[in-house]
C-alpha cells in the first residue's frame, strides 16, 4: 500500500468536505497532492509553465467532480494521479504532440521538497512519509527486472495503447501484457509487505 | 483463482491501456466478479504510485492563489442569492395560489397527451426506437455526451452531442454503426458540431444494419474514410 492508512483516512475525510463545498479542505487537498501530480504533469510534458497550466485545469476538474469520487474504486491519491494522468493525455493529443518517453530519468534532478516552501502546508511529518513513499516506489521499481520496468514506465508515462506499446517495444503483444501484469503484481505485493 | 488472461486485461485497465471497446467488454465482467473488482483495484493502485517515479518538483506558490481564486470563483457562482424578507405577507399566497392553477393545468395537458400517446402508440416508430448512451475516451473531453436514438425500421437515428469541441483542421468525426452481421463497422455519416460544442443530426448507415449492438465517433481524415482509421473517441451499446 503506498499511503499509510492513517493518510488516506485523512485524504478521504478532506474529499467529503470538499464535496460539500468546503474552500478549506480543497486548499488542503491541494497541499497534499500537488507535488506529486506537479511532478508527474513536468515528466509527461516536460514543460513547467505548461505543467501549471495543466495543474490548474486538473484541480479545477477535481473541485467539479469530487462528488464522483469512489472510495471502493481508489485511494484520492491513486484517483487524483489517473485524473491528472489523463487531462495530460488530452492536452498532448489535442496539440497533435506525442509524448517522448523518457525511459531513464536521469537528465532530471530532483528537487527536493522542504518544510519552508511556500506552497507547501502539510506538516513536516507528511512531507517526510511522502518522500518515503517515493523513495519506496523508486526503489522497488528499480529492484523489477528491466523489461518489466520498461513496459510499465512506457505504458504509465506514455500516451500509447498497450499495442502501440508492444510496437515501440519490439516485442509480441502477449509478451508485453504479461510484462505489465507481473511487473504490477509484483509492485503490488512489494508495496505492500 | 482469477484466469492469467483476466489478468493481463486488468493489469492493461488499470494503466488506463485498452481500447474503449475492450475498456467497455472488462468493466462488464468487473461488475460480475468481486474478486476480480478487488484484484484491478490493487493493480490500480499500484500503477498510480508509478508516478512517485517522476523526479520531484514543487510548483510555485502563486499556482495555488491562482487555482484557489478560479475554485472561489465557481463557488461563487453556485451560490444561490437567498430571498430577502419583505412586508408582504400576501406574496407566498398569491404565489401558492398560481401554482396550484398552474398545476391543474398541468394535469389537464397529461391527461390530453397520454391519450395521444396512446392513440399513436399503434403506430408510431419511436416505439421502437432503442437510445445508447456512448461514453466518451480520450481524446473526448471527459464531459463530452453524445445519445442516439436509433429507429431500425426507417434504417435511420438521430445522434445529439453536446460538449465536444470541434475538430482540428483536416478532420472530422465520423459515426459508425457497429452491426453483428457485418465484418467492420459501417459509417453512417460526419458529424458536424457547432461552436458550442453541440450537434443534432439525423443519420442513416450506408449499409443495411438490422443487428446493430453499438455506435462509436472516431477522428477522421476530413470528409471521412469508408473503413475506419482514428482513434475511437465515443462508443455505447444500448
Amino acid at each position: 500500500m503506498i499511503q499509510e492508512p492513517s493518510q488516506q483516512i485523512a485524504d478521504r475525510a478532506i474529499m467529503a468536505r470538499v464535496v460539500q463545498g468546503d474552500q478549506s479542505a480543497f486548499r488542503a487537498l491541494y497541499d497534499r497532492l500537488a507535488d506529486p501530480l506537479y511532478s508527474l504533469a513536468c515528466k509527461m510534458l516536460g514543460d513547467e509553465v505548461e505543467a501549471q497550466d495543466a495543474m490548474q485545469d486538473v484541480f479545477v476538474q477535481m473541485w467539479r467532480r469530487a462528488g464522483s469520487y469512489d472510495p471502493e474504486q481508489s485511494s484520492v491519491f491513486t484517483w487524483a494521479i489517473l485524473l491528472t494522468r489523463s487531462r495530460i493525455i488530452d492536452r498532448l493529443r489535442a496539440r497533435g504532440r506525442r509524448l517522448r518517453v523518457v525511459a531513464a530519468s536521469a537528465d532530471q534532478e530532483d528537487i527536493p521538497i522542504t518544510a519552508g516552501d511556500a506552497s507547501v502546508a502539510e506538516s513536516a511529518a507528511d512531507i517526510s512519509s511522502r518522500n518515503e513513499s517515493a523513495m519506496r516506489v523508486r526503489t522497488i521499481m528499480a529492484n523489477l527486472p528491466a523489461e518489466q520496468r520498461e513496459a510499465i514506465e512506457l505504458a504509465f508515462f506514455g500516451d500509447l495503447t498497450h499495442h502501440e506499446v508492444a510496437e515501440r517495444l519490439g516485442e509480441p503483444l502477449g509478451t508485453v501484457k504479461a510484462r505489465i501484469r507481473r511487473g504490477l503484481l509484483k509492485l503490488r505485493e512489494r508495496m505492500e509487505t | 483463482m482469477i484466469p492469467e488472461e483476466q489478468q493481463d486485461q486488468a493489469a492493461l485497465y488499470a494503466l488506463g491501456l485498452l481500447e474503449p471497446d475492450e475498456a467497455a467488454a472488462f468493466e462488464s465482467q468487473l461488475s460480475a466478479n468481486a474478486e476480480l473488482r478487488d484484484m484491478t483495484r490493487e493493480l490500480r493502485e499500484a500503477a498510480g504510485s508509478v508516478a512517485f517515479t517522476a523526479p520531484l518538483r514543487t510548483p510555485p506558490a502563486s499556482l495555488k492563489e491562482r487555482i484557489m481564486r478560479e475554485i472561489a470563483n465557481e463557488a461563487a457562482e453556485r451560490k444561490v442569492v437567498p430571498l430577502q424578507r419583505r412586508p408582504l405577507g400576501w406574496v407566498p399566497w398569491a404565489i401558492a395560489a398560481a401554482l396550484a392553477i398552474f398545476c391543474g393545468l398541468l394535469a389537464v395537458d397529461r391527461i390530453r397527451l397520454k391519450r395521444q400517446l396512446a392513440a399513436l402508440r399503434g403506430v408510431d416508430q419511436l416505439m421502437q426506437t432503442t437510445f445508447f448512451t456512448l461514453a466518451p475516451s480520450a481524446p473526448a473531453p471527459a464531459d463530452a455526451k453524445a445519445t442516439v436514438a436509433w429507429e431500425p425500421g426507417n434504417q435511420s437515428g438521430v445522434i445529439r452531442i453536446s460538449n465536444l469541441p470541434a475538430p482540428q483542421p483536416g478532420k472530422d468525426y465520423q459515426l459508425w454503426a457497429v452491426d453483428t452481421e457485418h465484418k467492420d463497422p459501417i459509417s453512417a455519416g460526419i458529424i458536424r458540431v457547432d461552436k458550442n460544442g453541440g450537434a443534432q443530426v439525423r443519420f442513416k448507415p450506408v449499409e443495411n444494419a438490422q443487428h446493430v449492438k453499438a455506435f462509436a465517433i472516431s477522428l477522421e481524415r476530413e470528409g471521412g474514410v469508408q473503413k475506419k482509421e482514428g482513434p475511437i473517441l465515443f462508443v455505447g451499446s444500448s
